[in-house]
């Protein structure tokens, strides 16, 4: 980093700006420009991925918030909850003769008056939140190496003592850098003492439910993220991303709020009062790159994957699911694939390739071994998982989908809210006959259209809009159940009571691998394959006219599951033949 | 502003062009608009001076910079042009009542000779406190209006226009625009233009007696001499159909002043044009924070939308590539086909639902007694037989429909309810489904799931086409003039072929009998569909996309301007035709009394319900009136929809199949005294016995082996051999 004139991590600012000054210098014109992006971009993009900064930049988290200083560089994980619109700032505005950039920052550098030289830009404003039902094994790891490489550990128990240092650190890294003017100095010197203030509001609110999250994840930690020179269409909502950018905290602002309360122009609040900066961190993104599940998975054992080594996986992970269940084979079958499954297509709004599973025969009792045996497993083995136990008590009070608030101008999220990849157990076991109320009909909708459509309604009030979900729904109930009516329903079936065996980490970390990979394969029917399975199913429906399209939907799902589970990218006759058997045993079962 | 002086002399020369653009236009009638409506305003009559953009286009003195200029930073402009009223505005030619207004302006003058101090600018008197009127500026309606997300920060200072729905109202409030002091001191009116939300009041006399006496004389605030303006706030957000997939609708705030307050309320879907603005902050804040600047739309017009086909103006564009389709003589099937195409088959429903779409006039006899053009449709059938698409892709297409279920959540339900405000606690009547899909489209899925108070009003509405409500001592009656279409399934759940129709049809034969069409839709079994459903599910695994069509579908909107222009169209029945319809509709009741099938439920409605089917189709033709074909058309549907329900009975009547198509086409051409018989209208007299397209070609087959005909070899028409 000493070749550099700029410390990317520590002052990414001054990279922007110099790289503004560089474009200024070389024609770029302030006064007709859009904002557009200038070559810092691609100068982040280097650092970061050519030049292998991406690992040594700080994670952003409840945690660390604490000791980042503004205006570093931090790296962000999460899911996009809601959307906020545009903003338009002062992105340029001229200094005497020489013209300055406001871009990737909330406050300038210099005071500014309100001249014709001044162009606005706009942004855009996500409300982020960390990936619901993450669980701790899919957090990145590497930020705790970094967090001790820049604040020793002993320095961390003189927390308030380590401002200077943390500014010293700081003063290092930027004087080097470009302009440094005493303001900008000055403003810094003053961000420190907040920052403590600021911890002091984490300690003191944690308590309190974060802004739109549902109160089951206090310990939420949601992030305001400011997106420049990004097409719109590539960030949508519930999609995951990783978003490094200039983290930002004006405890200015946040002092202003004070007095924005007294000028409160009636109902017509500023958007953002209702998200504190000192509840909420800001972070203007300079890159963002989409993650999907096995960005959550540890790659590193299954770098090498060959045929036998995805069976041998296949064969281990299929045995421990069937120790889960109770030595129900089936089910372990049926699990493997519905582990698999994914919406990888959307035709006419019916979504093709998902399997939701609803074991039945679930009582009270066996559900207290093997349902919370499974749920474990679920969050052993998959990255985002939830939970709902649903009773007559939850579904009349629960809010599902999400809902607009007028008032507040925000997207109240719903339980349902969830990122794609997330797998979700219902347990219907608890539920006992009752009255539901308006809500509860509506939040049984709600179940319904995601298990059979992929899909959520989001209440904006005047209309509802219906936003595509991707979440693998597994259904425990005493009888088949009617609010979720599952693709695929299986008597459960189990023989032993068993607890399954301890695994060891990196046979756990392999299925992971195992499951995060191979559900996103490609897969294909070869024309005489194809032949073969539409007459077996014409056949099929010769003898029991109850069969339906959907039953055909399903059967050809489990069929390219079934290729995916053994890494296999085209159907084979030995893999249909498969699943029409299990298929035809569960009939069996079903009698 | 203060970047404004140097331009000053552009800024005179477009006030002299203003000025020549109001005292000079004049519209298609010849007036003289802009002084007609300054002379209103001179008398008081309105306060609004609405200038439309268009106007000014089309004006030929004023060149396209100045439109371009006036568009660009409109609210300079607004200035100018009131600028250029104040020096045009005639003198009143009515009398009319002075108000305080006037009182203090007269006032004002007579003093302002003696106490002229011309050289303090706070001193004089601000134009805006004289003006009694607003200027507005229209956007040009001619383009497509922007959705809020395509307004972007290169648009600040300019005039737009957008849609959206109004989420939520401020309430109106006085803005003040030029605030008035009075010095304890010197006794001079000191005034201040405001022209931010907010403003810092003056507190020392600035006259230049109080300054040269360095008295600092105590101004005090005349609440009753400033000028306030009505004020309101509004936020809109996005409509539905401008999201893009996987976004949340983009919302912004509006401010309406003077004559535009109160105009909209929340859920109202508005167009408006307006100028975009950024909100200066002030003091701290704008120090503090001043990066980032709030935005806002200054409203200068609002127009709410309309829904109703009657209202839909189409373009110019659309009018010829409605012209052309209606020249193709496959219109009927085009559209037909176009409705819900990713649903396969169910020909003939869809058909019925095109015609349900199109509907027939209203008519209103001598006698006052109204007869219904909407027509009603009962769809019944299995689960899974993608009912409910079909009901959910009928409203999309209809510009005006409401989509509920037999057990409508709200508690209004589907007629109407009286209920208690739970603000003012005064007795309200609430419209339900039906009201609010007034000259419209219901479908109402779930049908047999009714509630028994809807149901008993559903028969009025159905006829009558009103809702009668005398509750909490409201006693009124509201329009329902909407279509019906309903879905409902069997009584037990699934249709049970042991059982007779009627059983099966969970529904009082009283409001069957309203119905123009009940279709039962069947998941029926053979191998041909069976292929056909699992090559088209492989083919969706595989491709990840539906197998092609055949035919390009016509997208939803085309469809909406075609059936809206269809609908203009009153097609009358003429007198040739009216003894073919009575001599149909009697064969019809004939049939049915020799049958032995007790669920008869032909009567005088199934004659009307034959008018309207005919009147619709002739309307998709453009043709104002109806024809044989239309009328063959509307029976072989009403045929078709009986079979539907009947169609196990004619496998008992003993015949095969191939011999009683022959026996059909026989009786056919022998009532007709032809010899010849074309293939469609074959195909159109045995489909409506309730036969196929395949049997109809097997006994063309097998009776030309016998000689009995000769069947074309291309067209397939058929021409009795005579013996």
């Amino acid at each position: 980093m000493v070749g550099l004139p700029y410390d990317c991590l520590a002052n990414p600012l001054g990279a922007v700006r110099l790289t503004f000054d560089k474009a200024v210098s070389s024609g770029l014109n302030p006064s007709t420009s859009n904002g557009g992006d200038w070559g810092s971009a691609d100068l982040f993009r280097q650092f970061l991925f050519d030049d292998g900064g991406h690992s040594q930049v700080p994670i952003l988290n409840a945690e660390s918030v604490k000791h980042l200083p503004p205006n570093s560089l931090v790296r962000f994980r999460g899911m996009i909850q809601d959307m906020l619109g545009n903003e338009v700032y002062v992105g340029a505005y001229k200094d005497g003769s020489t013209w300055r950039t406001n871009k990737f920052s909330d406050v300038s550098q210099i005071e500014m008056d309100m001249s014709p030289d001044m162009k606005l830009w706009e942004r855009r404003l996500l409300y982020c939140v960390p990936v619901p039902g993450l669980n701790s094994w899919a957090e990145p790891l590497e930020a705790l190496s970094n967090q001790q490489k820049t604040f020793p550990s002993e320095q961390r128990e003189k927390r308030p003592r380590d401002d200077d240092e943390a500014v010293d650190h700081m003063e290092l890294g930027s004087s080097q850098g470009c302009q440094d003017s005493p303001i900008t100095k000055k403003m810094r010197d003053e961000a420190h003492p907040s920052s403590s203030a600021m911890q002091q509001d984490m300690v003191n609110e944690g308590t309190t439910p974060f802004f739109g999250s549902p109160e089951s994840e206090r310990n939420s930690f949601p992030c305001l993220v400011k997106i420049y020179d990004t097409p719109e269409s590539d960030l949508k909502m519930n999609e995951i991303f990783e978003f490094i950018g200039v983290l930002s905290f004006d405890p200015e602002l946040a002092l202003s709020k004070d007095e924005s309360d007294m000028q409160s122009n009636d109902l017509f609040e500023d958007d953002l009062v209702q998200l504190p900066p000192s509840k909420v961190p800001r972070i203007h993104c300079l890159v963002h790159k989409k993650l999907v599940v096995h960005d959550f998975v540890d790659g590193s054992a299954m770098a090498e994957s060959n045929p036998s080594l995805i069976r041998g996986t296949r064969e281990s992970l299929l045995s421990h699911l069937t120790a889960v269940l109770g030595n129900d084979g089936m089910a372990a079958q049926f699990l493997l694939l519905h582990l698999l499954s994914q919406v990888h297509a959307r035709v006419d709004g019916v979504p093709v390739g998902k399997l939701a599973l609803n074991f039945t025969n679930f009582s009270k009792e066996t559900t207290s071994v093997f349902g919370s045996q499974l749920s474990s497993t679920m969050k052993e083995l998959i990255p985002f998982t939830q939970k709902i136990s649903l009773t007559i008590e939850y579904l009349n009070n629960a809010a599902l989908a999400p809902k607009k608030d007028y008032q507040a101008n925000k997207l109240v999220s719903g339980v349902l809210q969830l990122a794609e990849g997330s797998h979700l157990i219902i347990d219907e076991t608890e539920l006992q006959a009752g009255t539901l109320n308006p809500m509860g009909v509506e939040n049984a909708r709600s179940l319904k259209n995601l298990t059979e459509s992929q899909q959520v309604e989001y209440d904006f009030q005047y209309y509802k809009m219906e936003m595509t979900a991707d979440v693998q729904l597994l259904v425990l109930s005493e009888g088949k159940s009617n609010i979720l009516p599952a693709d695929v329903v299986l008597p459960f079936q189990p023989s032993s009571t068993s607890p399954p065996e301890i695994v060891e980490e990196a046979i756990v970390q392999s299925w992971r691998w195992y499951l995060a990979n191979l559900r996103s394969l490609s897969h294909s029917i070869t024309p005489e394959m194809q032949k073969v399975v539409e007459e077996d199913l014409v056949a099929a429906r010769q003898a029991d006219r109850s069969l339906g399209s959907q039953d055909f939907s399903r059967l050809l799902t489990m069929s390219r599951l079934m290729s995916l589970s053994f890494g296999e990218t085209s159907l084979s006759m030995e893999h249909w033949q498969m699943v029409k058997e299990l298929e035809r045993l569960r009939k069996e079962r079903l009698r | 502003m203060q970047s404004m002086n140097t331009n000053n002399v552009d800024y005179e020369h477009d006030r002299g062009l203003a000025k020549d653009f109001l005292a000079n236009f004049a519209d298609v009638h010849g007036e003289a608009k802009y002084m007609n409506i300054l002379q209103d305003v001179a008398n008081r009559k309105s306060r609004a001076i609405q200038i439309d953009l268009e106007d000014l286009f089309n004006y030929k003195e004023s060149d396209d910079e100045f439109v371009r200029k006036v568009t660009e930073n409109t609210k300079r402009y607004i200035g100018i042009f009131a600028d250029a009223v104040d020096e045009l505005m005639p003198e009143s030619t009515e009398p009319f009542v002075d108000d305080d207004h006037d009182i203090l302006m007269t006032q004002r003058s007579e003093e302002g000779t003696e106490n002229a101090d011309g050289s303090d600018l706070l001193q004089k008197m601000p134009a805006e406190i004289k003006r009694f009127y607003e200027v507005y500026i229209h956007a040009s309606s001619k383009e497509r209006p922007y959705t809020i997300r395509e307004v972007k920060a290169s648009y600040i200072g300019q005039l737009v226009r957008i849609s959206g729905i109004v989420t939520r109202c401020s309430d109106v409030k006085p803005l003040m625009q030029v605030a008035v002091y009075t010095c304890e001191d010197c006794g001079f009116e000191i005034y201040q233009e405001v022209t931010a939300r907010i403003f810092m009041p003056l507190f020392e006399c600035p006259s230049k007696r109080c300054k040269t006496n360095n008295s600092k004389g105590n101004l005090i605030l005349q609440l009753r001499a400033s000028k306030f303006l009505k004020f309101q706030e509004a936020k809109i957000q996005e409509l539905a159909e401008h999201v893009p997939k996987g976004h949340i609708p983009r919302s912004m705030t509006i401010h309406l002043k003077g004559e535009l307050t109160r105009k909209i309320a929340p859920g109202d879907v508005v167009e408006l044009s307006g100028i975009f603005l950024p909100i200066p902050y002030t003091g701290f804040r704008a120090m503090r924070a001043g990066l980032v600047a709030d935005t806002y739309l200054e409203a200068m017009s609002v127009t709410h939308f309309k829904r109703k086909y009657e209202e839909y103006e189409l373009r110019s564009e659309e009018e010829e590539h409605i012209a052309r389709l209606a020249e193709d003589g496959e219109i009927y099937n085009k559209l037909s086909r176009s409705l819900a195409p990713e649903i396969f088959g169910h020909e003939d429903v869809k058909k019925a639902l095109l015609l349900l779409l199109c509907g027939a006039p209203h008519r209103k006899l001598k006698d006052g007694m109204q007869i219904r053009g909407d027509v009603h449709i009962c769809l019944m059938g299995d689960p899974g037989v993608a009912k409910s698409q079909l009901l959910k892709h009928i409203i999309n297409v209809a510009p005006r429909g409401v989509y509920t279920t037999g057990r409508g959540s709200s508690g209004v339900g589907l007629t109407a309810a009286v209920q208690r405000d739970p603000v003012t606690n005064e007795m309200v009547l609430e419209g339900g489904a039906l009201v609010l899909a007034d000259m419209g489209i219901c479908a109402i899925d779930e049908f047999d799931k009714m509630e028994e108070s809807d149901r008993t009003a559903i028969h009025e509405v159905m006829e009558q086409q009103t809702v009668s409500i005398a509750k909490a001592g409201i006693t009124t009656s509201l329009n329902a003039r909407t279509a019906v279409l309903a879905a409902a399934n069997p009584a037990w759940g699934r249709y049970d072929l042991r059982r007779t129709p009627a059983e099966n049809i969970n529904l009082p034969p009283a409001l069957l009998s309203r119905f123009d069409l009940l279709w039962l839709i069947l998941d029926k079994a053979d191998m041909d569909t069976d292929l056909e459903l699992a090559r088209h599910v492989v083919y969706v695994h595989q491709n990840k996309e539906s197998p092609a069509l055949g035919f390009t579908p016509l997208e939803p909107s085309v469809l909406r301007a075609y059936i809206a222009s269809a609908r203009k169209v009153s097609p009358s029945v003429p007198r040739e035709l009216e003894e073919y319809i009575a001599s149909a509709y009697s064969s019809i009741r004939q049939e049915e009394a020799r049958s032995d099938t007790p669920n008869s439920y032909t009567t005088i409605r199934t004659l009307l319900s034959i008018l309207r089917l005919s009147a619709a189709l002739a309307r998709l033709r453009f043709s104002s009136i109806v024809e044989q074909s239309d009328v063959d058309e509307a029976l072989r549907l009403m045929q078709m929809s009986k079979f539907s329900l009947y169609s196990d009975d004619r496998q008992k009547s003993g015949l095969d199949a191939i011999s009683d198509i022959y026996s059909i086409l026989r009786d056919e051409a022998a009532r007709t005294n032809r010899m010849d018989i074309s293939y469609a209208h074959a195909l159109n007299w045995i489909s409506r016995k309730g036969y196929s397209e395949a049997q109809l070609k097997e006994c063309l087959e097998e009776y030309a082996t016998l000689n009995v005909w000769q069947i074309h070899p291309n067209t397939f028409d058929i021409r009795f051999i005579d013996t």
